[in-house]
């Protein structure tokens, strides 16, 4: 109905609304409908995608589809207990390099019991992700091996699609304040490329243990502390901190150190180069008015290598360049010691429900460059997404050895 | 004790003052009065019901379970929001304590730091969703009182109050609010930039009993700028139940599981 008509009715039923400024808002709103949305325990969705790479070194291009399932159910059974389960698969067509057309991720499998609000116990796979940083976690120290499908390289995609480790999780919490302990046993030696394994020796190569304490120390201050150790390795502190800046502004670090071997030395069993390491990741975010959220981030990794050894690898031999970056990639650490990443989400950006994803990272070492944008559209129960992704940079540098140079993929998700 | 005629004056005078004190209460006394209608004094669980409209069409729905209680020491309202719809948002969350303001995704178990200005839903502002106590962060001053037209084509005797920002926690500069005379219930108010650029415009409709008192189960928001971007919160299933403080931080959020 035109808002004129409306107000006209609205002015011969109520004189006392001749101005007409709000009587069409307030007709609407007596016609909202009125039911009620309930909680559900379980949520999940179906994800049909299809795209296009083009390959360096002119092998062309390849269309790819994929189809995933994923659900997430978070049900109490009695007082006190809880069970979850996070469970992801993806049917890819062709395969990923290396891996069969299915991939299934057990993310999280637990049970948990909460004898009080302020005490938990959580037993089985969970994932336990710290960190307040955007593009690189150097405090979110069970991230290793945690990528079984690649399904985008967006940092939230990373985070969201990735396996827990087994554990056993205590917390206790107080008034502004809480102490987490975990331990995570070594089930598995080696990580698998079954289809539908569990895939243990994924996460749990390794014994674990965490300690996490947060504790406020100003209205606006929340500080959190990691300690981190295991078999083989030392222990490793963990810092992070955001605090706001105005109204419209977020200041974040995350930091971790200790006395650990080099990445190079990890990755090639190379001889004992122990010393103290520290990796960074800090930055800023602002929000404008109109939604746009900016955030730019500077990453450190004093365990990786330099630009003169880095430049060096890169011309070296082979075997030794794809070992290491296997090494990184699946610790998901950064192969050089610096690196910039620019982040930008724009919420209703030119019409309502669109969203604008983009993301630039680069290599401070050897200037390649990781472009990639996403455009998603939110329907009621569906998401309609185009994402394209450029990986540019010289042979042997980060982003510009990738087989992939360009890509594109369009999906939708219907949620159920 | 002797009772002189200067001491009677006195007695006198005094027990007018007294009563005219009593009679008149004071700008901010009405407004702590009116924020009382709109928030219980316990900690409670209420139901958020957010529709938007453009032009006449629904655009959007949200609905949030709201979990608050008032600080012991600052009396302002600390909330956990579950977000229940839609199916692409169901069960994440938000911490708002003051300007410290958390979001919470179970896909990812992360929690990020928001900024005051990054908005969730749409029009509505962090503080349109939650519960505020506008007397806290605001002077009020009395602007007189006068007959407005109310949510509900009626029109109501008013109080007619002026807010201006006094503390960080303000989500705005200035705010007009009118408040029934008799029932001290909000029942209009005005949003204002520091520029004097309208925001938005609330009316509180809709009074049913809830827990103790008539409280406005309804808000109809509209859009300063543009008056066909209008969103309707609607409030139900209010309970009384406990929050506890320790609920009410970062890392509870992965915890969080309401019965």
């Amino acid at each position: 109905m035109h808002r004129w008509l409306v107000c006209v009715m609205a002015v011969a039923l109520w004189p006392q609304w001749a101005h007409c400024d709000d009587s069409d808002a307030l007709l609407l709103a007596d016609a909202a409908p009125r039911q009620v949305a309930a909680a559900k325990d379980w949520q999940w969705y179906a994800e049909g995608a299809f795209g296009q790479a083009a390959w360096r070194h002119g092998l062309g291009r390849d269309a790819n589809q994929r189809l995933s399932l994923d659900v997430q159910l978070d049900k109490s059974l009695t007082t006190g207990w809880r069970a979850v389960l996070a469970n992801r698969l993806d049917l890819n067509w062709p395969a990923p390099s290396g891996q069969q057309h299915s991939i299934n991720t057990l993310k999280e499998a637990y049970l948990s019991w909460q004898p009080q609000d302020e005490r938990s116990f959580d037993i089985g796979r969970v994932n336990a992700r710290y960190g307040v940083a955007t593009g690189y976690n150097p405090s979110d120290f069970l991230r290793a091996g945690a990528i079984r499908s690649l399904v985008s390289v967006d940092p939230a995609s990373l985070k969201k699609n990735r396996l827990g480790s087994v554990m056993l999780r205590a917390q206790t919490l107080w008034r502004g304040g809480a102490l987490t302990a975990l331990v995570s046993p070594k089930l598995a030696q080696q990580a698998s490329t079954e289809a539908f394994s569990a895939d243990f020796g994924a996460t749990n190569n390794q014994q674990r243990w965490l300690l996490a304490l947060s504790q406020q120390v100003s209205e606006d201050l929340n500080p959190q502390w990691l300690l981190h150790g295991g078999q083989g390795q030392a222990t490793q502190l963990g810092f992070n901190l955001t605090t706001l800046l105005g109204d419209a502004g977020v200041a974040f670090i995350e930091w971790s150190g200790g006395r650990d071997r080099s990445q190079w030395a990890q990755a090639l069993q190379r001889a004992d180069d122990t010393a103290w390491r520290n990796r960074l990741a800090s930055g800023l975010s602002y929000t404008t008015a109109s939604k746009l959220t900016l955030t730019l981030e500077y990453d450190h990794n004093s365990a990786a290598l330099d630009r003169a050894s880095w430049a060096a690898l890169r011309h070296g031999p082979s075997a030794a360049y794809l070992q290491y970056r296997q090494w990184t990639q699946r610790a998901q650490e950064l192969p050089t010691r610096q690196a910039l990443g620019v982040y930008a989400l724009w919420q209703d950006a030119l019409v309502q429900r669109l969203e604008l994803n983009a993301m630039l990272r680069h290599n401070l070492a050897d200037h390649s460059r990781l472009a990639w944008l996403e455009a998603r559209y939110h329907l009621e129960r569906a998401d309609l997404a185009l994402q394209w992704q450029v990986q540019s940079g010289k042979a042997g540098s980060e982003y510009g050895t990738a087989p992939q140079h360009r890509a594109w993929q369009a999906l939708v998700r219907r949620y159920f | 004790m002797k009772t002189t005629p200067l001491r009677l004056l006195a007695l006198l005078l005094a027990s007018m003052l007294a009563l005219a004190a009593q009679a008149a209460p004071s700008a901010q006394e009405i407004l702590a009065a009116s924020d009382a209608v709109r928030n219980p004094e316990h900690p409670f669980g209420v139901t958020n019901t957010l529709i938007e409209y453009r032009n006449g069409q629904q655009t959007g729905s949200s609905t949030l379970g709201i979990y608050s209680r008032a600080d012991a020491h600052s009396g302002r309202f600390r909330s956990l929001v579950r977000f229940v719809a839609p199916a692409r948002d169901a069960g994440k969350l938000m911490l708002y304590s003051g300007k410290d303001l958390w979001f919470y995704d179970p896909a990812n178990k992360a929690s990020v730091r928001l900024s005051p200005q990054q908005r969730l839903l749409g029009q509505a502002s962090n503080g349109d969703v939650v519960s505020v106590n506008l007397a806290l962060d605001y002077r009020a001053s009395d602007a007189g009182e006068e007959d407005v037209p109310d949510g509900e084509r009626g029109t109501r005797h008013c109080h007619k109050l002026t807010l201006a920002a006094r503390t960080p926690e303000a989500s705005y500069h200035h705010i007009e609010i009118w408040i029934d005379t008799g029932t001290l219930q909000p029942v209009k108010a005005r949003f204002y930039a520091e520029s004097g650029k309208l925001l938005k415009t609330a009316y509180f409709r809709h009074y049913r009993k809830q827990l103790g008192a008539e409280r406005p189960t309804e808000t109809v928001i509209i859009d300063g700028l543009d008056p066909n971007w209008v969103t309707v919160m609607r409030f139900s299933d209010w309970v009384q139940r406990e929050v506890p403080d320790a609920w009410l931080q970062r890392d509870y959020l992965a915890r969080f599981k309401p019965d």
